[in-house]
């Protein structure tokens, strides 16, 4: 509650304070042209703009340019593609005429790095920069997604397209079985949640890849850090105000041909004549034999998605502000499934006096939002539209929605169009992520930082299942569960800055201080049954009758943490850094709470050596490289400690009690995991540094993997704590090409980026593998990760085709001793497994590694065109040499199942030589055809031209007398086209049991094809 | 400035003093294993959660009931792929049957060997610890038993091998496994009452304890010790109902005759197999359907029947909106439904009160009988109490043929055929093989039962895989 009001208070001084800025400024008036210093033509669309601001202007086809200012004392920035950026101090000129040479001007970009800045040229770690511009106005809910193929060594790893989901981000490959997802820090504090900013507040991403540049965040930094840096207003930066609108539609990219009902009825028959068993009757019965409903294109309509964000900066002599908000959402192509999100920012700095100046940033967002279920072989929502039977209608004439109770037939599903109209649940989050900051600066050189930040989120879920009776999966009785939880962190850190050269040639820098974060969470959660009244008044806990469960939890972690880094750099040239965090976490048994986190790196600018200076091709050469360790320790806190819980169920005398057991062993050694990494790289530039490349390879060793001990069933049920034994390695190599040109007119930038990552689990500690989830209700084994072998791997039989005669039953060695055969359990149409283990006999011991989820190469390749006003942008996302488990063919194909099937179960084997790949129709499991096999296990490349772009800058001269300094239309279209071989819905599949299964199709919720129409205006 | 540096100065060892303490939080909510075994309270509290998973979907709720389907009482039916080759025979280790009620059967063990290990410390009244130590024991016997049937022999975790993590043990032997079994029950039948307190009801007396280790011995072959420990249930009280039908009508079904069953109540704990039985427009999910045979077996007037299966032209009242309703022909594909193990709300809806028997007086009778046949004796009474029950006419001079017919109705679908089966066969009473080899119809087709493979199902792959070598699987798997 202190820090609600302590916050109120800091959000109305920021009122107060803007409102003096703005109305502070006298407006200057300058003009000038800008050329290019070697041929003295004129340049056109070079940007104008006020040093630190979003406002400006470009130069028109002339050169010219026109722009006011507050005052004397701004600073112009003058900005073009390929070219160096000049400032100049306005002082008492009203004309400034600029020449403007080529340009190396990523090199001397300036990134931000853990707790401070660093010329990039200078940065002697690997870290990969994403400027916000390249990721505006994307139809996307969220920045991880805008992520996606944007660098090297960074994968967005989607699992469907659900409104609002942002995917899972892996930095240099997957890390760990565990929490493999990095730390996110936004504006100074370690907060995660990258989806609750607006991509539009985001200044620039920048991801630190390597040891060396993420030992400063320790303990939290084993799968790197993103650190996301929003947009501040500059001092003396004139008012500007600046909406961005869009609007458009998505829909579905495809669906699955099934079986229509005339041919289902056919192939149902088919399976029982092949058995010899009667018909059941119900596949003889007309009403039952007209095709009435494509599930899947009731299920699957058109989509939408809306952004309106508005933001105001500015500054005066003593304070700069930008203060946003917005709305954003996205309706998914599935009835009642959408998320959306409000937005409000602040960010202000004030200078107190010449050595103190105070900041602070403050975001509010509220997000809300639902999830369909679309992981699950037995219930999943798609999963079911696939299979529903086409011959019901969506709806009966009295009304109700179609059921399979007409059969057993029919199987085991509800209507999903009544699941997806039935459907009410969803989820709001508030978040209220503040920071506070105070910077003193002791001397010229020395300053100190004091940071405090509030990082509170509050989690509302609210769900009501109606009572389902008329539905082959029912619910007996009607109940409403919602839950409520909070979460907030409390960071406090205080560091010292020093940067003095010595000489002109010793470069020496330094920050270190302290920090220490507190993380709460306190929930709880209620269900009440049975409501008379299902009308959406009714759905509060009121108005149930019956009370189910009241539950609350409440947890709290503490880290505290010292840290240090020292940089050296002799001339620019040559370049060192040392690193070291000392971490402690509550997490863990006392002993086992502090750890140590140094690295070290260096780095040589080899184009500074005279001797290569003039090499008219090479314009610039970087060599660095690094070693240091990382921890993780997002694991579940406390497995040191053995845990009893109650709540368990029991009637005894009619009444009802609870009991009480153990729920989990203890494990007092348990502690982080660690991880190890060295890396090397070359940055390269040709062509005065047109064309930029770097190249990179790492080594990133984790040790100390906690695994939960295999958890043989005779242990029970109770959780086996982790062990800190297994290890698994991820090398790769990262490849960033950068090409620009400017000639007259037209500009043009290419930006490609290849990722080649191995991973390997290299010990499991004398465990012979690790499970994962299995598929559907047979519980089919998909995936397992093996020692030796990349994580969760596909693990299964091999195929050689199909037996087309009793003969080929009869001669086959494979299955020679195999008890079946003389059984008669294998015939022609069956499949034929291969034997490995030669004992003549299929089972369990002829499975074999089948495929691996991780792609041999993921890339990313941003082109963007400029040409007058007009602006083009193609940004394509691809993967190569990676595997798909197709999961919901293999029993989308099993006529064993009483579902509808996919279409091309219609040309399935029904005689010698009919087909080699589609199996017999039969209602019989006994040679399983339809195991896990490499029958199923597809080429999942695919290379997608994920965002296109065509925007119109208004004419200058138009927009003059309306006071709007740029204005720009465009469309973009998300996911435009995709060329892959793989025959499922979408070859972006995420993970579903941890990391330890991946590339699975569950059926997952589709990604759609959307198309927007947008808007940009500057006043 | 000064004041300034004194400032961070103080703050910085202010935060280092505390540092330490800061790093010190506490789990809310759930109690450490310090924190428990206090008092009475948490006793009563371990002894509740031992009888937790028996409800669960993967044990009786379902899969535990899953085995029976290898019978000849009834047909699978329903959509899960896996159950066809366990009715046929066919299946490998791999199946996913095998693992479902594993892991619940051993948590109960674990259950139970926590409260060996710590009740005894407790300082509380000592007829409640005997009862508490007598439950623990008869659960962990119990649950044995269960895995006992199902896969012969596994690893014994003792009250030792907890306290130690040793999970991953070999398996004993069968008689070293009977044994630990016999023992523990044994033990219980001292420390357990002969009848509980209404309160109480639904927890084992020395009664459920007796009525277990006479199936023990009966299946054990010794019939002295079975039909000395039967005795004692048909002589205490335990009397069977009036009515054979009262065992599974909600009002009656906590009566004396019930020795063991999962109990439940509405909005609190509920067991899905009352949905897995059920016509599915019944609100059902239409598994384990009887067949002809079963109906068949059933002497003409045996009111058994009807209080076993719905059959066409029975009308049932389903309660609210749809009330007094007939069962039709293709609510199933065999014709019938088991009628045991649900009830329907007078407002609508399967009733959550309905429990799962699990052992009957009347089964322990029949062991009884079947004991004293088998030893020489005259099994006569016991058969006849069964018998005069359901209002059929007694029988003098009863052979091993009328146990056999009278196990069958009497216990039809109570997870017991397939187990007597066995029993006999091994016995050379009946040829099992033979007797599985007939052609029942397109619901119970020609199995291929092998002998001695089939007696005991495959362990778990699963199981085999992730012991290392330490657990080995049953022969001829």
């Amino acid at each position: 509650m202190k820090s609600l009001h302590y916050f109120k208070r800091v959000a109305f001084a920021v009122i107060a304070l803007l409102t003096t800025a703005m109305t502070a400024s006298a407006q200057i008036n300058i003009s000038g042209t800008v050329t290019d210093a070697e041929t003295q033509s004129p340049l056109i669309g070079v940007t104008v703009q006020l040093q630190g601001s979003s406002t400006g202007t470009v130069t028109n086809l002339d050169g010219a340019y026109n722009i006011e200012v507050p005052s004397s004392e701004s600073v112009l920035q003058f900005t073009y593609v390929g070219y160096n950026a000049q400032s100049i101090p306005v002082g008492d000129q009203t004309t400034i005429d600029v020449a403007l040479s080529v340009s190396s001007v990523t090199l001397d970009q300036v990134v931000v790095v853990g707790y401070g800045t660093q010329q990039k040229s200078q940065v002697t770690g690997t870290i990969s920069s994403v400027e916000g511009s390249d990721i505006q106005n994307l139809p996307v809910a969220g920045a991880s997604q805008a992520l996606q193929g944007r660098a090297a060594g960074v994968n967005v790893v989607r699992n469907g397209g659900a409104p609002g989901d942002g995917g899972s981000i892996r930095i240099r490959g997957t890390g760990t079985v565990n929490n493999a997802e990095p730390l996110v820090v936004i504006d100074g504090v370690p907060a995660g949640g990258l989806n609750d900013i607006n991509p539009n507040d985001i200044e620039s991403i920048e991801v630190l890849k390597d040891a060396s540049a993420s030992a400063i965040y320790g303990l939290r930094a084993a799968n790197g850090v993103v650190i996301v840096t929003t947009k501040r207003g500059s001092f003396g930066e004139k008012l500007s105000v600046s909406l961005n609108a869009y609007t458009g539609t998505s829909s579905a990219i495809n669906t699955i041909d099934v079986l229509d009902a005339p041919t289902l009825a056919t192939l149902k028959r088919e399976r029982y004549t092949n058995d010899g068993l009667d018909i059941n009757p119900i596949w003889e019965d007309p009403q039952y034999q007209t095709q009435l409903t494509n599930w899947q294109e009731e299920l699957l309509g058109n989509g939408a998605t809306q952004n309106y964000d508005l933001t105001v900066r500015g500054g005066g002599e003593k304070v700069a502000f930008a203060v946003s908000g917005g709305y954003f959402e996205e309706e998914g192509l599935m009835t009642n499934s959408f998320f959306e999100r409000f937005n409000f920012r602040i960010n202000s700095d004030f200078k107190v006096n010449d050595r103190l100046t105070i900041g602070e940033s403050l975001q509010i967002t509220r997000q809300r939002g639902n999830f369909l279920g679309t992981n699950s072989a037995q219930s999943g929502i798609l999963w079911s539209a696939i299979r529903f039977h086409p011959g019901l209608p969506v709806q009966l004439a009295d009304g109700s929605y179609s059921s399979s109770q007409v059969s057993g037939e029919f199987g085991d599903i509800n209507n999903p169009v009544f699941t997806a109209d039935t459907e009410d649940g969803e989820t709001t989050r508030h978040r209220l992520l503040g920071n506070v900051f105070a910077e003193y600066k002791i001397l010229q050189d020395l300053s100190f930082k004091a940071n405090f930040a509030l990082d509170g989120t509050i989690t509302d879920g609210d769900n009501f299942s109606i009572a389902v009776t008329d539905q082959i999966r029912q619910n007996d009785i009607n109940d409403l569960n919602r839950s409520y939880s909070e979460n907030y962190s409390l960071l406090a850190e205080y560091f010292l800055n020093y940067n003095r050269t010595f000489a002109d040639l010793h470069n020496v820098r330094f920050v270190g201080g302290y920090t220490a974060q507190s993380f709460v969470n306190d929930g709880f959660s209620a269900g009440i049954d049975d409501f008379a009244n299902e009308d959406p008044s009714q759905r509060v806990l009121d108005a149930g009758r019956q009370l189910d469960f009241i539950r609350g939890t409440r947890s709290e972690i503490n880290l505290a943490s010292w840290f240090a880094r020292f940089n050296y750099a002799y001339d620019e040239k040559y370049l060192l850094t040392a690193t070291f965090r000392r971490d402690g976490t509550s997490r863990f048994a006392e002993g086992n709470r502090w750890g140590n986190f140094p690295a070290f790196s260096a780095g040589w600018i080899v184009s500074r050596e005279p001797w290569l200076n003039d090499s008219g091709i090479l314009s610039y050469l970087k060599i660095n490289g690094g070693w240091g360790r990382l921890g993780n320790q997002a694991v579940a806190p406390f497995q040191y400690l053995a845990l009893i819980s109650g709540g368990r169920r029991y009637t005894i005398g009619g009444q009802q009690v609870v009991g009480s057991s153990l729920s989990r062993i203890p494990n007092e050694n348990i502690s982080w995991e660690t991880t190890q990494m060295t890396d090397f790289g070359v940055d390269l530039g040709f062509f005065d540094n047109k064309v930029l490349a770097r190249v990179g390879y790492f080594v990133k060793d984790t040790e100390d993997m906690l695994l939960a001990p295999p958890t043989i069933g005779s242990i029970g049920r109770a959780s086996v704590p982790d062990q800190n034994v297994g290890e698994i390695r991820n090398q790769g190599l990262e490849l960033e090409l950068s090409y620009q040109k400017a000639s007259g007119p037209v500009t043009f930038r290419i930006d490609a980026n290849a990722s080649f990552i191995q991973n390997e689990v290299t010990s499991l500690a004398g465990r012979e593998f690790l499970a994962s989830r299995r598929y559907g209700r047979p519980n089919q084994e998909i995936a397992r990760t093996f020692e030796g072998q990349p994580i969760g791997t596909f693990f299964g039989w091999q195929t050689d085709g199909l037996y087309q005669t009793a003969e080929e039953v009869a001669s086959d060695p494979n299955i020679a001793n195999d008890p079946r055969r003389e059984q008669g359990l294998i015939q022609p149409g069956d499949v034929r497994f291969l034997d490995l283990n030669n004992d003549g006999i299929i089972d369990d011991e002829d499975r074999s590694i089948l495929g691996d989820p991780f792609p041999d190469m993921t890339y990313g390749l941003n082109a963007s065109l400029n040409f007058k006003n007009f602006d083009l942008n193609a940004f394509f996302l691809g993967v190569l040499g990676v595997e798909i488990f197709n999961a919901d063919r293999m029993q989308g194909i099993d006529p064993t199942y009483p579902f509808n099937m996919y279409a091309e179960v219609a040309d399935r084997w029904n005689g010698p030589n009919t087909s080699n790949n589609i199996p017999r129709m039969t209602t019989r499991r006994d040679n399983l055809n339809h195991r896990t096999s490499d029958l199923f296990i597809e080429n999942g490349d695919f290379l997608r031209l994920k965002n296109l772009t065509l925007g119109y800058t208004l004419p200058q001269a138009a927009l003059k007398n309306l006071g709007i300094s740029n204005w720009r239309v465009y469309v973009t279209g998300q996911n435009v086209f995709t060329i892959t071989d793989y025959s499922g819905i979408d070859p972006e599949l995420g993970y579903v049991d941890g990391n330890l299964q991946q590339n699975v199709d569950y059926a997952q919720y589709p990604q759609a094809r959307t198309f927007i129409f947008g808007t940009s205006i500057t006043f | 400035m000064r004041n300034f540096n004194y400032f961070l100065l103080v703050f910085t060892l202010l935060l280092t003093a505390c540092s330490e303490d800061f790093l010190e939080t506490t789990p809310f909510g759930q109690a450490t294993s310090d924190q428990f075994w206090r008092n009475a309270d948490d006793a009563v509290a371990a002894a509740n959660a031992l009888y937790e998973p028996l409800d669960d979907g993967n044990f009786y709720g379902h899969t535990e009931q899953t085995f029976e389907i290898c019978s000849d009482d009834f047909w699978r039916a329903g959509d899960h792929g896996e159950d066809q080759a366990i009715e046929e025979f066919t299946f490998d280790a791999d199946n996913a049957q095998l693992n479902f009620s594993y892991t619940r059967k051993y948590e109960i063990i674990n259950r139970a060997n926590a409260i060996l290990v710590n009740v005894p410390e407790i300082d509380m009244d000592a007829n409640l610890k005997d009862r508490v130590i007598g439950e623990a024991l008869f659960m962990r016997g119990f649950a044995m038993w269960r895995q006992h049937v199902i896969y012969g022999s596994l690893p014994i975790i003792t009250e030792d091998d907890y306290l130690d993590n040793n999970f991953n043990k070999p398996k004993a032997s069968i008689e070293e496994f009977r044994a630990f079994i016999e023992s523990d029950w044994l033990q219980a039948v001292d420390l357990l009452p002969a009848e509980h307190t209404p309160d109480n009801i639904g927890r084992p007396t020395s009664g459920t304890v007796n009525g277990f280790l006479t199936k023990l011995y009966v299946h054990w072959e010794k019939f002295d010790e079975a039909i000395a420990r039967g005795q004692q249930v048909i002589n205490g009280p335990y009397p069977l109902a009036p009515n054979f039908a009262d065992n599974f009508t909600i009002e009656t079904e906590n009566n004396p005759e019930m020795l063991f069953a999962v109990q439940c109540s509405e909005g609190w704990n509920s067991n899905a197999y009352r949905i897995y039985t059920t016509p599915r427009p019944w609100g059902g999910w239409d598994f384990h359907e009887p067949i002809q045979d079963l109906i068949d077996e059933f002497e003409e007037n045996d009111p058994r029947l009807d209080a076993t299966v719905f059959k066409l032209g029975d009308i049932v009242d389903l309660g609210g909106d749809l009330g007094p309703t007939e069962y039709v022909e293709g609510l199933s594909q065999t014709n019938y439904h088991f009628r045991k193990f649900a009830s329907w709300r007078p407002s609508g809806g399967l009733s959550q009160d309905q429990n799962v028997p699990i052992l009957r007086s009347a089964d322990v009778y029949l062991l009884v009988a079947e004991a004293k046949i088998r030893s020489g004796q005259s099994g006569d009474a016991e058969i006849n109490a069964v018998r005069q029950r359901a209002g059929l006419t007694p029988i003098t001079g009863a052979t091993m043929e009328d146990l056999i017919h009278e196990r069958r109705v009497e216990l039809a679908g109570e997870n017991q055929r397939h187990l007597d089966l066995t029993r006999w066969d091994r016995a050379g009473l009946i040829d099992l093989v033979a007797h599985y080899q007939i052609d029942r119809g397109q619901f119970k087709p020609s199995r291929n039962f092998q002998r001695p493979k089939h007696y005991y199902f495959a362990i778990p792959q699963r199981e085999i895989d992730l012991s290392n070598g330490i657990l080995e699987q049953n022969p001829g798997y």
